[in-house]
């Protein structure tokens, strides 16, 4: 205060400008009168000038929660920053790895399992929201072992009953083909080989659907499916000066990793194709292989509904058969199998071929690798369990007397 | 075909396993050094022993406690138990077969069709997950029955439950929620 002032209560000068936990107050430093009092409250008007600040900034949560845990939020709010997630997928995650570090075995486990603990609260939050994170993702982030992550995965699920929904492909397409290098706006791609990104992301969904109806994505690990899904479209985009790139190469270009599976999934697109382009009439007259299919997949991809019903339905012959690949013998197991076919209609062609058309199986019925199968066999007496023991049975598994002798002296040397 | 239908499903036991004790100390070392078939783990204390006749491993601790894995019917498991503690009176122990238990039961049932699995897991939501990054087959619980069972698209289906009578009220109980998911060609 400017002017000095008098306590009225004692007439002192001594004037004090003190503040009473929140409140400001002038007091008299000789009796202790309150002079004046500051509003304990803030107006609306006082609070638009101030920044609110969140209680996950201020220190009163670390009084209140272990340095654990408080280890732990930070973790998640870090790793949620990294992926750029919206901020109500953080508040999801804090929340629920609160919950899960009540656990005992959550909270008494080494740091290498909270770590996976944090990671894995962040892969529930996308799941749940639908946002397209693949373990993989998640794993290379926290340098983790994915074993141990898939444990502490399921583990967290159980304890928290949660329900997770599938992995939508879309999305997953979508985030996928973003970390790809070879729009046009990158600069490190020669020019014929750059991209427009929304006609391959298009294309590329197209395709995952057409793999997803014929068998090739259930069970699967989605990521090298959609890199071979990818290779695909992005050669038949531009097929002049592509069809001779491999697929390793298409890689490096993209700077991304080919993961192992990978060439199987292209393997198994290009029969796909292959078989499709059987049917269609003006590609017919060529003779297709792995390498030229890629032209035509735009068409194949227009016409992939009626495509796929002729070529896979049973009783239609096909008129060329070097592109058979399957064996009749392959054919057989799939009838004893017991397939049901609910309805086929023919489409009118004769049926000349004895072979058999190819139904749509997955392809490990297509290829059954050979199970020894124990027959059981009726000849054998019916055990119950309570049957005698002679010794005689016993005595093989005994060593006699001499045999014991010669351990010991064996063992003496040794 | 009906789901009513009474369909004759082959359901193969290929493993079950069970324990029993002895009730008396046993010398790991006596067995090692007198037992045939036998291999000695010093470092974690135990014995395996393999019997041929019902083929058979049993885990053989000091305590008394006995573990067989590898019968294929839960009679058998009792025949092979029996036979291993008869070896064990052999040896020179006063054992007595008591506590036999079985313990798991794992059974393979193959479905004459295919399941699609994202749409079987999305039919039965709290009892099925499906995570096609950790394992390619739906892994699903019946808590009544505390049988877990793992369902890959080809149609073949992997039981584990506490006995045999569970294991097949499983495969009972699943059979018209997979039938619901199969294959069908549009």
């Amino acid at each position: 205060m400017a002017d000095q002032r008098k306590c009225p209560d004692c007439g002192s000068l001594e004037i004090v400008d003190d503040a009473h936990y929140a409140q400001n107050q002038l007091v008299c430093a000789d009796c202790g009168f309150i002079l004046t009092e500051g509003l304990l409250t803030t107006t609306f008007a006082d609070e638009e000038h101030l920044r609110e600040v969140s209680y996950s900034r201020s220190t009163g949560q670390n009084e209140q929660q272990s340095r654990c845990k408080q280890r732990g939020i930070r973790r998640v709010q870090d790793l949620c920053k990294v992926l750029q997630l919206p901020s109500t997928f953080e508040d999801g995650a804090v929340s629920y790895f609160q919950q899960a570090i009540q656990h005992p075995s959550f909270r008494l486990v080494s740091l290498e399992k909270k770590e996976m603990l944090v990671g894995c609260c962040v892969f529930v939050t996308c799941r749940q929201h639908n946002w397209p994170l693949t373990m993989g993702t998640v794993c290379s982030l926290l340098y983790a072992d994915k074993d141990l992550f898939a444990s502490t995965y399921l583990h967290l699920l159980k304890e928290l009953q949660l329900d997770v929904p599938a992995l939508s492909l879309t999305d997953l397409v979508k985030t996928h083909l973003n970390s790809f290098k070879l729009f046009q706006d990158s600069s490190s791609v020669p020019a014929k080989y750059a991209e427009n990104k929304e006609q391959m992301v298009a294309r590329t969904i197209q395709i995952m659907e057409l793999a997803s109806e014929t068998w090739l994505v259930t069970g699967r690990h989605p990521i090298p499916l959609v890199t071979a899904a990818a290779y695909l479209t992005w050669q038949s985009l531009h097929p002049a000066g592509r069809l001779t790139c491999p697929f390793s190469r298409f890689c490096k270009l993209a700077g991304i990793d080919l993961p192992p599976p990978a060439h199987l999934r292209l393997t198994e697109l290009h029969d796909i194709l292959l078989r499709m382009a059987s049917q269609l009439a003006w590609l017919r007259v060529f003779s297709l292989d792995r390498r030229s299919v890629a032209k035509h997949i735009g068409d194949l991809l227009q016409h992939r509904r009626f495509l796929l019903q002729s070529a896979f339905s049973p009783g239609y012959a096909s008129k060329g058969n070097s592109l058979e690949s399957s064996t009749p013998a392959a054919g057989d197991t799939a009838e004893t199998m017991g397939v049901v076919h609910i309805e086929s209609s023919p489409t009118g062609e004769k049926q000349e071929c004895k072979s058999r058309q190819r139904p749509l199986l997955p392809p490990c019925l297509m290829n059954p690798r050979k199970i020894r199968r124990i027959a059981p066999s009726s000849s054998a007496p019916v055990i119950t369990g309570d049957e005698p023991i002679l010794d005689s049975e016993i005595e093989q598994y005994l060593r006699s007397q001499e045999e014991v002798e010669e351990i010991r002296k064996a063992q003496a040397l040794y | 075909m009906d789901a009513d239908s009474d369909v004759a499903l082959d359901i193969l036991i290929t493993n079950v396993v069970c324990v029993f004790r002895t009730r008396c100390h046993l010398n790991l070392r006596k067995i090692a050094l007198e037992g045939a078939n036998v291999i000695y783990k010093r470092d974690v204390g135990k014995v395996l022993m393999k019997l041929r006749k019902p083929r058979i491993t049993a885990t053989i601790w000091s305590s008394g406690k006995v573990i067989c894995t590898g019968a294929t019917s839960e009679e058998e498991a009792k025949l092979g138990a029996r036979r291993l503690a008869r070896s064990l009176q052999k040896l020179g122990f006063q054992v007595i077969f008591t506590d036999f238990k079985v313990v798991n039961v794992l059974a393979v049932c193959n479905m004459p069709f295919e399941i699609r699995l994202p749409e079987f897991t999305k039919n039965n939501r709290p009892h099925a997950s499906y995570e096609p990054e950790l394992h390619p087959a739906v892994c699903y619980r019946i808590k009544s029955l505390k049988a877990t069972l793992q369902i890959f698209s080809t149609g073949s289906i992997t039981v584990t439950g506490p006995n045999v009578k569970a294991v097949a009220s499983a495969v009972e109980q699943i059979y018209p929620f997979v039938f619901e998911s199969r294959k069908q060609i549009l």
